[in-house]
């Protein structure tokens, strides 16, 4: 069924088609709508979950782990220094194996205080073990928490799915609602082969001496390699259910492209327009947004960006005193690459500063007109 | 279009993905790393062990909480008779014990014993009858608290028992000293009914030493309690005492509870701080006289209890503080004024309160058309024989409550203990007990020390009856052995009082009880100090899934193969139901 829906009322329904048997959740802006849509669907027995109200995103994260190491599918959300909050819990989840997913509406980090979007927040939790996917649409953001659950629960690591604070959890759109029976069809019951029960008590996460410690790490790191896999392949099931699919890497307009515009998030829906402008100037430009960052597609980034020119990639975030982390993450995989692109750095957006059409303009045309990249990454719409 | 779910891992990794214990935590006995024993321990609420009266207030708040008021009635009676009275006029030091004072307010369990009573007389709740099994026969002397408490308690346990009382009806100072506004009468007669139900046999107008021989008493029963009170007012000292207007206030108050006219005329003087100069003026309030209060020292120094202070100030009752009567002015024969002389505070006397300095030349006069002289009481000996040991104005008693001749024991005013009703049923319980072990041919002491609660002399009933068998440990819990984590803060319930302006005409009942909702939500106030109560926390909290809930739903066990002593259900528990043991 078709429904405007804000990407916050869009998650709630994907959510609730998930059929969550526990949801704790502590309120934070711009991911408040979210948990308190939820908290109303628990209530009014839409959904048969035990809401837990907690005091702390430390305890929203520690809560759900708990749930779901007993055998419940969990969900909860944040944004920002909640997400900063769970830091901690994080790593407890993903080295618990527990597939916990749960939305992050990206905000930036203060200081300066700030609620706006940038991606600073999920982006300094990429190496706590959690898969992450950055959503373009209020349509992507439902449905990619269908296939975040059915992907965690088949390779054992929790799902982090993003979407950008305001300019896609408080925007509406058209977004088609599946069956209820379809998403079941999609999406079994969660039945982890290992869960505490006071029946038959075992102690999940004893203490893992040295000799073990490391294979539990590999071991994890291989289930994120086979992540990769598993999500391609349900990405397939699911377009093959429901009609849509996404892909690891979106690409537009990219079969002959020399210049490709790389980013993530709604930046992408904004170049869609300058890319078209630029195809009516006869230049040849493409547009790549990367939908899965974690685990790192590095063979599809090779794979592509090996017949292109240069790369003109916009980061919505900066690691201090390196540069962007998306350009990173595109730098090191382009290592293995046997032609390279050009990679041009840009880093606008913080904060919630606005990515309009002449920004991505502005970057194109950098990286068409100069010969060579600078040595730094240029910063977009910074006063003199 | 039929589609089938695709599993997308194929082979399932041999070792588990997370660190688990694949064998179960069954398998490790953690008891073997034990070495503090946590152990379910009830122990004394300090409510309890501030009951002169010992009753088990702790579970009679936790059967109050349950909406149990029966219940909680029998609790109550089991250690007094008289719940309905001491819910109207005991000074409550419970409340003064209670562990939420500490927190909010005390729980106001004063009126939630009145509740109770009242609830069980409305419901028309009454003691079982009692056989007289046991041969022995008893003698109380006197039916004031002290007094019933005794025989009602000796009637329990199955003697035979007379009571003999000088006045016309019983109930001694409840009926003769308590002005109707604070006990109504019909309250008294129905909780002695109750105890007389038990066969008490009632002798009134039995005066000892007049009526009855000393010689008579001792030959004819096996054991006696003197219960006869303080009733000898003493006298003011100094000039025109005996003019027409001058009474001792407990007089005056006898004679208006007895319903006689008293005619006091227009202006009263009202000499002393205590308690009866309390209840005195404020009773000469209500025959529509002028009552004016004075006293020697500051309100600071009064021994009268705050209550009834503040009730007189409420009233609007006079009080002339730092001013000691020299002399009575008499005209006629008749009371006309009082001189007295102002008062300034020395230092501290031998009981803490700072002693009034007259200062030279400072007498004024008051006009006034009575006096009553209400600066304290001591017992009558005259009917006791000489060989009974006495000390200082009080028969000598030891611990058990024994005088100085064998199974004659004492209690109450007549006796030194401070001079409250539920001191009075404490003593005369203790004797109970005291004569029942010595008839028992026990070791009184011994046989009276598992009914402590605490160490304020507190005695139960019920647990020497138990012989302490009901687990209970005699120390107290304080606040800082409670969680107060697991408490919310919550306004306290008191009684409502009639207006000040509608009480100076008639003895009408001034408070009111608490509502039944005001009386469940003040018992679910009440924190069950050192009581468990099954809330579930320890079985909540324990790490290692030890703890459980007995089979008979009344408590929890601990598995000691798996418990390893980490004591975090001591901690967790918000009432200090749980101690810890140091075990090899």
């Amino acid at each position: 069924m078709k429904k405007l829906l804000t990407g916050n009322s869009a998650i709630t329904y994907g959510v609730t088609l998930c059929r969550p048997q526990v949801i704790s959740a502590y309120p934070i802006t711009p991911q408040t709508t979210i948990v308190e849509e939820l908290s109303e669907v628990c209530a009014d027995g839409r959904l048969q979950a035990k809401f837990i109200r907690v005091e702390s995103e430390h305890s929203a994260m520690a809560s759900a782990a708990a749930a779901c190491a007993a055998g419940s599918r969990v969900f909860t959300a944040t944004s920002s220094h909640g997400l900063a909050y769970m830091h901690e819990m994080l790593h407890w989840v993903s080295g618990s194996r527990l597939p916990v997913v749960m939305v992050n509406a990206n905000r930036a980090l203060g200081a300066p205080w700030n609620i706006w979007c940038d991606h600073s927040d999920s982006l300094s939790q990429r190496d706590t073990g959690w898969i992450q996917m950055y959503c373009q649409s209020a349509q992507e953001a439902l449905d990619t928490i269908l296939q975040a659950y059915r992907l965690a629960e088949e390779v054992l690591l929790p799902v982090m799915v993003m979407v950008d604070g305001f300019f896609l959890s408080h925007t509406s759109d058209t977004v088609d609602v599946p069956e209820a029976k379809a998403v079941d069809r999609f999406l079994p019951p969660f039945k982890p082969r290992y869960k505490i029960s006071p029946d038959e008590p075992h102690t999940f996460n004893i203490s893992a001496d040295p000799s073990l410690f490391i294979s539990f790490k590999h071991a994890a790191q291989k289930s994120m390699e086979e992540a990769k896999k598993a999500a391609v392949l349900v990405d397939r099931e699911f377009k093959a259910r429901f009609g849509r699919g996404y892909g690891l890497l979106e690409k537009y307009r990219c079969q002959d492209a020399e210049v490709v515009f790389f980013t993530m998030g709604t930046a992408a829906s904004t170049a869609r327009e300058v890319i078209e402008d630029f195809r009516r100037q006869g230049k040849k430009v493409g547009l790549c947004r990367l939908r899965m960052f974690r685990p790192s597609p590095m063979e599809e980034l090779v794979k592509f960006f090996s017949g292109v020119k240069k790369v003109a990639v916009l980061d919505r975030d900066n690691s201090l005193g390196a540069g962007g982390i998306v350009a990173q993450e595109l730098k090191a995989a382009l290592y293995a690459a046997p032609r390279k692109p050009k990679v041009y750095e840009f880093i606008a957006g913080l904060g919630g500063k606005d990515i309009t059409p002449e920004t991505i303009r502005e970057t194109i045309e950098i990286t068409l007109k100069q010969g060579n990249p600078g040595s730094h990454p240029v910063w977009m719409g910074v006063q003199a | 279009m039929k589609l089938k779910q695709q599993k997308v891992i194929k082979k399932q990794p041999a070792i588990p993905p997370m660190a688990l214990s694949l064998e179960g935590t069954r398998a490790t006995r953690t008891g073997t790393w034990r070495y503090l024993t946590p152990i379910y321990q009830n122990k004394a609420a300090p409510c309890n062990e501030g009951c002169p009266a010992g009753e088990d207030i702790e579970a009679a708040m936790i059967l109050s909480g349950q909406e149990d008021y029966l219940g909680a009635w029998e609790k109550i009676t089991r250690e007094n008779p008289l719940p309905r009275v001491c819910g109207r006029v005991c000074f409550h030091p419970c409340e003064k014990a209670c562990n939420r004072r500490e927190f909010d307010e005390p729980a106001s369990i004063n009126a939630l014993e009145r509740f109770v009573g009242d609830r069980a007389f409305q419901t028309g709740k009454a003691y079982a009858p009692v056989q007289p099994k046991k041969k022995e026969k008893a003698a109380v002397i006197g039916s004031g608290p002290a007094g019933l408490s005794c025989a009602y308690h000796l009637a329990s346990l199955g003697y035979r028992v007379t009571l003999f009382e000088a006045e016309a009806e019983l109930g001694g100072m409840l009926r003769y000293g308590i002005p109707a506004y604070r006990l109504p009468r019909e309250v008294l007669d129905q909780e002695i009914r109750n105890i007389l139900s038990l066969g008490v046999e009632a002798r009134p107008r039995t005066r000892l030493g007049v009526d009855l021989k000393w010689k008579d008493l001792i030959k004819g029963f096996d054991a006696v309690f003197i219960s006869a009170g303080a009733w000898k007012s003493l006298p003011l000292g100094i000039p025109g005492e005996k003019a027409a207007g001058v009474m001792s206030g407990l007089e005056f108050l006898r004679k208006v509870n007895s319903g006689e006219t008293v005619d006091l005329g227009a202006r009263v003087a009202v000499v002393g701080g205590g308690n009866t100069a309390m209840d005195a003026a404020r009773s000469v309030l209500r025959l529509e006289a002028k009552p004016l209060i004075l006293y020697r020292r500051t309100k600071e120094e009064m021994p009268a209890w705050e209550e009834e202070i503040s009730e007189a100030e409420e009233e609007a009752i006079e009080f002339l503080f730092l001013s000691s009567p020299v002399r009575i002015v008499v005209a006629d024969g008749k009371v006309s004024g009082i001189e007295c002389v102002k008062n300034i505070l020395g230092p501290p006397g031998k009981d803490g309160r700072r002693e009034p300095r007259p200062v030279a030349g400072s007498n004024f006069t008051l006009p006034v058309d009575s006096i009553l002289s209400c600066i304290g009481e001591t017992p009558d000996f005259s009917f006791l024989p000489e060989s009974l040991k006495k000390t200082a104005g009080a028969v000598f008693v030891n611990e058990t409550g024994e005088t100085s001749l064998p199974r004659v024991f004492a209690g109450g005013d007549i006796v030194d203990q401070p001079r409250t009703v539920s001191h009075a049923i404490g003593a005369g319980k203790k004797a109970a007990m005291a004569m029942d072990a010595s008839f028992r041919g026990k070791d009184v002491a011994e046989a009276l020390s598992p009914a402590r609660w605490g160490e304020k002399g507190s005695l139960s009933m019920a647990r020497y009856l138990g012989g302490g068998a009901d687990g209970t440990a005699p120390e107290v819990v304080r606040f800082s052995d409670l969680n107060p984590a697991y408490f919310q803060r919550r306004r306290r319930k008191s009684k409502e009082k009639l207006p000040a302006a509608e009480r100076a005409s008639d003895f009408r009942e001034i408070n009111a009880g608490l509502s039944a909702a005001e009386a469940l939500e003040e018992a679910k106030r009440c924190f069950n100090c050192g009581v468990c109560n099954l809330c579930d926390n320890c079985f909540l909290f324990c790490p290692d899934m030890a703890i459980a809930a007995r089979p008979d739903k009344q408590g929890y066990e601990i598995n000691l193969e798996y418990c390893k002593g980490c004591c975090i259900c001591v901690e967790e528990c918000p009432r200090g139901a749980i101690s810890v043991e140091v075990r090899k």
